[in-house]
């Protein structure tokens, strides 16, 4: 059973203020969720690999630089002195 | 000048405007007028590029009386997502969370689109972040299906469905990560491809869970949708995971540039004997009302040339909770990074500390997407990641295995798009869970990469019923070939009364 606390604590790893409402509703439904999802731990971890990426290391392109055309911080709303102010670390 | 141009396919106003029937700005006028008409009902629409649309459709026209070469969809007009970025037009992902962003690039497919002379008419309404399967989800509010439009039009790509369905434009780009171009296609009574992964290159489609996703097509015929991806399909610098889709016969170096450029996909080409394998799990599984205009169209087809029989598919008993895991793992990464300083809502970090005020700005995003983004970091946090996401990818290389196994038996797998008819609004918003089980036939052809179209295959109680046709990895013309056929023979395709 997930907990309206561990609800919290996950909502606080992912940056998200929940409500006391979203909570309750929140740990209801994934709780039923999750529980649909303990269908995969009949799987057995022998036998098989899990899916990864067959993409090798050696196929990437060049690191190249290129020039970005356009301002791509134009939009935010909160410029100040040419630099974008976000809230303070401490 | 002729009366309903809107009414068209993308081929036959390609060729009309190319053979001087009517002009471009002729065709794009009616189309707006449409839209202006139509779209207060619908809903498919969060923008419309009236400007832009009419300058380059008077550009074309400059061209064709030049006697310059236009390109392949000359004119053509052209929805497009609004999760897939265009420079200078607003892209929203329909969410409060990316309110005012205007992108400074267009995504590949869109430059694409552009140097195929398709005009861009608008931006298409989603479930935010395309996280749902009837656009309810949408900060902008629902798209309505064109059938009945107290009934959903599907998601999470409803408005690229819906507005070729109700004839707002002639072809759309959605983005399919486990059933979100083909759901709507198939709620809408239109054509769906989800094409092979790495297909189509997926730069600038704003991401949800990348390795599953791929941007696809949405048109009225078979043919529309080949046009489409004859456009955008093929590699590209700015994604390591597209693939050539021409095979590379020759010894010397390819030149990969060129092949793009060339048709990949031909209406002409035919094939003969086709194995068909009808999924059993699936189709049986649907609701009766649906399986059974199923097995209609698969009665029809077995007229023509091809050997059709049941088979089964195992794993499919693990597809939706391994998609479920995966994407919402993905997607916890993926949205990671909106934290409203950059582009957002009028928020001011003026004397916030900053895990208080991007946990704060971020409860902006809509109930779903929270709900994805906790599972997420939940399927991910120690202790779980070997009890769920580990054995979700386990599963997942089980039914790209078994696939891969049949497709060895069946040239093509047969399946319904979705399991019911389409519903009304609100009946499972409440529901999560059972919301997910929706797209249990969808889910597996992104697990395994590989591509699968919806047709159109009747109706029920007037609400369209689909069915989805998948075939191995790179072989969308196996597809068009088998989705034609059963367009030619099934003869359903007309557009609803708005």
């Amino acid at each position: 059973m997930i907990s309206k606390d561990e609800i919290r604590h996950l909502g606080w790893l992912s940056r998200l203020e929940l409500t006391e409402s979203e909570l309750d509703r929140y740990a209801a439904q994934i709780d039923e969720i999750v529980t649909y999802f303990d269908k995969l731990d009949t799987i057995s971890l022998n036998g098989s690999e899990p899916a990864r990426s067959i993409k090798k290391v050696s196929e990437l392109r060049n690191d190249k630089i290129h020039m970005f055309e356009g301002n791509p911080l134009k939009f935010s709303r909160n410029r100040k002195d040419g630099f974008v102010k976000g809230p303070r670390i401490v | 000048m002729p009366n309903h141009l809107y009414r068209l396919t993308a081929d036959e106003v390609a060729s009309g405007i190319k053979n001087g029937d009517f002009s471009a700005q002729e065709y794009i006028s009616q189309i707006l007028e449409r839209i202006e008409k139509i779209d207060v009902k619908i809903k498919a629409f969060i923008a419309v590029d009236k400007q832009s649309a009419v300058e380059k459709a008077r550009s074309i026209d400059k061209r064709i009386r030049d006697g310059d070469r236009t390109g392949r969809l000359s004119g053509v007009a052209v929805g497009i997502k609004d999760n897939i970025c265009t420079k200078d037009l607003k892209t929203t992902c329909a969410s409060k969370m990316l309110e005012g962003y205007i992108p400074p690039y267009d995504a590949t497919v869109i430059k694409k689109l552009k140097e195929s002379d398709a005009i861009i008419v608008g931006k298409l309404n989603l479930d935010e972040f395309a996280m749902g399967s009837t656009t309810e989800f949408s900060n902008y509010g629902p798209t309505r299906n064109p059938w009945n439009i107290n009934y959903v039009a599907g998601g999470s790509s409803g408005g690229s469905a819906a507005s070729v369905a109700a004839l707002e434009c002639a072809i759309s780009l959605g983005s399919d990560t486990g059933g979100s171009v083909r759901c709507p296609a198939s709620f809408c009574s239109v054509v769906g491809l989800k094409p092979t992964y790495g297909c189509v290159s997926r730069s600038g489609l704003i991401s949800y869970s990348n390795s599953l996703e791929q941007i696809g097509s949405i048109g009225k015929t078979v043919c529309d949708v080949e046009m489409i991806m004859n456009t955008i399909a093929g590699t590209d610098e700015n994604d390591s995971t597209t693939k050539a889709t021409r095979p590379i016969t020759t010894a010397t170096t390819p030149n990969t540039a060129s092949l793009d450029r060339m048709p990949k996909y031909s209406r002409h080409q035919k094939k003969r004997n086709i194995r068909v394998g009808l999924v059993k799990e699936l189709i049986e599984g649907a609701e009766p009302a649906v399986s059974k205009c199923i097995y209609s169209a698969v009665d029809l087809f077995e007229g023509s040339d091809c050997k059709c029989e049941d088979t089964s598919m195992q794993s499919i008993q693990y597809a939706l909770a391994a998609y479920y895991t995966i994407a919402m793992a993905e997607a916890s990464s993926n949205l990671a990074r909106y934290d409203n300083i950059r582009y957002g809502f009028d928020f001011s970090p003026e004397g916030y500390e900053w895990n208080t005020y991007f946990a704060k700005v971020r409860n902006n995003f809509g109930e779903e997407v929270k709900r994805r983004i906790i599972i997420g970091s939940y399927v991910l946090s120690a202790g779980y990641y070997g009890k769920y996401y580990l054995k979700a990818q386990k599963a997942r290389e089980m039914i790209k295995q078994e696939i891969t196994s049949l497709f060895e038996k069946y040239d093509v797998l047969i399946a319904p798009t979705m399991p019911i008819l389409p519903f009304k609004f609100g009946e499972k918003i409440k529901d999560p869970l059972t919301m997910y089980q929706i797209d249990i036939d969808t889910v597996v052809a992104n697990l395994a990469g590989v591509p699968a179209i919806s047709v159109p295959v009747g109706f029920s109680d007037c609400l369209p019923v689909g069915m989805q046709i998948m075939a191995n990895e790179m072989e969308e013309q196996t597809l068009f070939d088998v989705a034609s056929t059963f367009e030619r023979i099934l003869d359903i395709r007309k557009s609803p009364e708005i």
